[in-house]
């Protein structure tokens, strides 16, 4: 299979057929990226467009010195940030402005968004980096400009903490969610 | 780690998610089949991302294909334009993407533009308290929502210009009419929540239409050269850098020639020349003479233009939404003046990121070239020796200046520790001649 960074240089070349096995390499990737840390799926569809076309413009000077998939991630973190700050203005200019979710989750994916929302943000985003977007510690630390033992070490607190939050048992129990933290502490103690 | 367990917890989770080297990697599989303990670790992090797969999102629709597709085929249009040797700007390129549908929509936007004029154009005989209908108008020509908000907008308007904005003619509930380019505008502008319904392309249109620095054509890349050589020709070398750089449209940042004597001439020079010009200049500076040393580096900075972007047409909508409340919300004079200062900054804010953008830009187009020329230097034989006259001559001027400047430093020091050695002298005067004294008398011979 051709790498990504072949058919990106085939594409800076003309090759529109590169950019469409490009574009169907990693359209649902990023789609699945907005979709996750965005509330409507529209603006994910809008983002994930909007990531393709920034590569698109940046086709010409592209130059092959990180890898295509580190790249695509790094425009989509940018409109991430973007996106969420412009959702904070507009909560404060715009009375009664805040979004409402529009993504129709399922039960278990509701109970894992809840669970990831409880995470400490530079965690979360680690995390679901690693576990969705199936990127390597050093491309991870690289997108966010942290070392790679910040990284692991990050990763590995976030993953203890989730098991908490994700915790079979407490599924059943409604409102079981608000887990004390003391036995938050045993969890981490017995793992250690 | 310990004994026991040769492996951090961080590690065994390194192996899982096949991060580790392959040795590492043999070890931790042989610990794993006979620590219970680890196991129960490794089962716990599988779990994890176990339950993490619930999480599903489903396909996109197959919308998002809808404007790649048009990119794509503007871009060929560019690509072909610029083999032509020809930029075709990015909102001519666009339109002529539509072709026959674009020269509907023009015709439509053309109408209610004109329309638009017409309706907010100087007129004497509107009402006073008249809705204006236009950001864009001179704000002394436009009818005031009240008598307050008025003063402050004219008072505004002398310190700002007004900004390059048409909205179109408002209905009677103040909600913007018509199609096209400015019924897109406007709604981007009218107070709701916008950008979650707005789509890249629309983001586009809005691009295109400010006065923002164009986006780049490419991942923009700033690039850094170093070269040092050393010449036998110095005059020609210097000559043949002024034509290189002549040739290749570039410029001087900095030079500076020194000839100190006893050694050879040093040009050091900083060079700006366009990024698609360096490595041509480069080859050409290499024939001025033998290279010592090169260098060449290049740092990324797409991302930080993207998104100073995108933050700038973020600042242009909260520009546009601050502006729209100004005209069609009466309320008390402390809101309005709340609203201004927010608008205020949120210029700056612009101001500050559209000169960013410019000299990011600049520092893309035009890389810097460190030069550096030195002249390979021939020692000259002294040949004749000073005259004895000249050296009686010098010897005197030395022992003169060593004298004076003997004098000079014995004033110095006296100056310096004569107060302190006259008081020590005071002190120990008395004690000293008592014990000479005690001395003399218990010794007087």
């Amino acid at each position: 299979m051709t790498s990504d960074e072949a058919l990106m240089l085939e594409f800076q070349r003309g090759s529109r057929e590169a950019f469409e096995e490009l574009f169907a390499r990693y359209r649902e990737p990023l789609y699945g990226f907005f979709c996750r840390r965005l509330e409507s799926r529209e603006r994910a569809e809008d983002l994930a467009q909007e990531t393709f076309l920034a590569v698109i413009r940046a086709s010409s000077r592209y130059e092959p010195r990180a890898l295509v998939r580190t790249y695509l991630y790094g425009i989509a973190l940018n409109l991430v940030a973007s996106e969420r700050r412009t959702r904070v203005r507009n909560a404060v200019l715009v009375e009664g402005g805040s979004e409402v979710a529009a993504n129709p989750d399922s039960d278990a994916a509701l109970w894992v968004r809840r669970a990831l929302e409880r995470l400490d943000a530079s965690e979360r985003e680690i995390l679901m980096l690693r576990e969705y977007e199936q990127l390597s510690y050093s491309e991870i630390a690289q997108l966010l400009r942290i070392p790679v033992n910040t990284v692991r070490s990050r990763l590995f607190r976030a993953r203890l903490a989730l098991k908490i939050w994700l915790e079979p048992e407490k599924r059943t129990h409604g409102s079981g969610m608000a887990i004390d933290a003391s036995a938050r502490r045993r969890e981490g103690e017995g793992l250690k | 780690m310990s004994q026991n367990h040769p492996f951090e917890q961080e590690e065994l989770m390194a192996y899982l998610d096949g991060e580790l080297s392959t040795d590492r990697a043999t070890a931790a599989v042989a610990h794993l089949e006979r620590c219970p303990d680890c196991q129960r670790v490794a089962a716990v992090l599988r779990e994890v991302s176990q339950d993490l797969m619930a999480w599903e999102v489903g396909s996109s629709s197959p919308r998002i294909e809808a404007g790649i597709s048009s990119a794509l085929e503007e871009r060929g249009r560019e690509s072909a334009g610029a083999n032509a040797g020809k930029e075709i700007p990015v909102g001519i390129s666009r339109v002529r993407r539509f072709t026959p549908w674009a020269l509907g929509f023009a015709a439509i936007c053309l109408v209610v533009f004109v329309w638009s004029v017409k309706s907010v154009g100087p007129n004497p005989g509107k009402p006073f308290n008249s809705v204006p209908s236009s950001v864009g108008e001179p704000m002394a020509e436009r009818a005031p929502v009240n008598g307050r908000i008025y003063d402050r907008l004219q008072q505004f308007s002398k310190l700002q210009q007004a900004p390059e904005v048409q909205a179109p003619p408002m209905d009677s509930n103040g909600l913007p009419q018509g199609t096209g380019v400015h019924a897109q505008r406007s709604i981007s502008v009218d107070g709701r929540p916008p950008t979650n319904s707005a789509s890249p392309v629309r983001a586009e249109i809005l691009m295109a239409g400010d006065s923002v620095v164009p986006p780049p054509g490419g991942p923009m890349i700033v690039r850094t050269a170093g070269v040092t050589l050393t010449t036998r020709d110095f005059d020609q070398a210097r000559a043949g850098l002024d034509d290189i750089l002549r040739r290749h449209r570039g410029y001087v940042g900095e030079l500076n020639v020194n000839t100190p004597a006893g050694v050879g001439r040093t040009l050091t020079a900083t060079l700006r020349v366009p990024a698609d010009q360096l490595d041509a200049t480069l080859a050409e500076l290499r024939k001025l003479g033998r290279v010592e040393a090169e260098s060449q580096s290049g740092q990324e900075v797409t991302a930080q233009y993207v998104d100073l972007e995108a933050r700038l047409l973020n600042g242009r909508n909260t520009e546009r939404r601050l502006i729209d409340v100004l005209q069609q919300r009466t309320g008390k004079l402390a809101d309005v003046l709340a609203v201004e200062t927010e608008l205020s900054r949120v210029r700056g804010e612009i101001e500050s990121m559209e000169s960013q953008g410019k000299s990011l830009a600049k520092q893309v187009d035009f890389a810097t070239l460190n030069a550096t020329v030195n002249e390979d230097y021939k020692a000259q034989l002294q040949v004749v020796p000073p005259s004895t006259s000249t050296q009686f001559r010098n010897a005197a001027v030395d022992g003169y200046r060593s004298m004076v400047d003997g004098i000079v430093g014995v004033a110095v020091f006296l100056f310096s520790y004569g107060p302190s050695l006259l008081l020590w002298c005071a002190v120990l005067f008395f004690p000293v001649r008592f014990f000479w004294r005690k001395f003399r008398r218990v010794n007087p011979e």
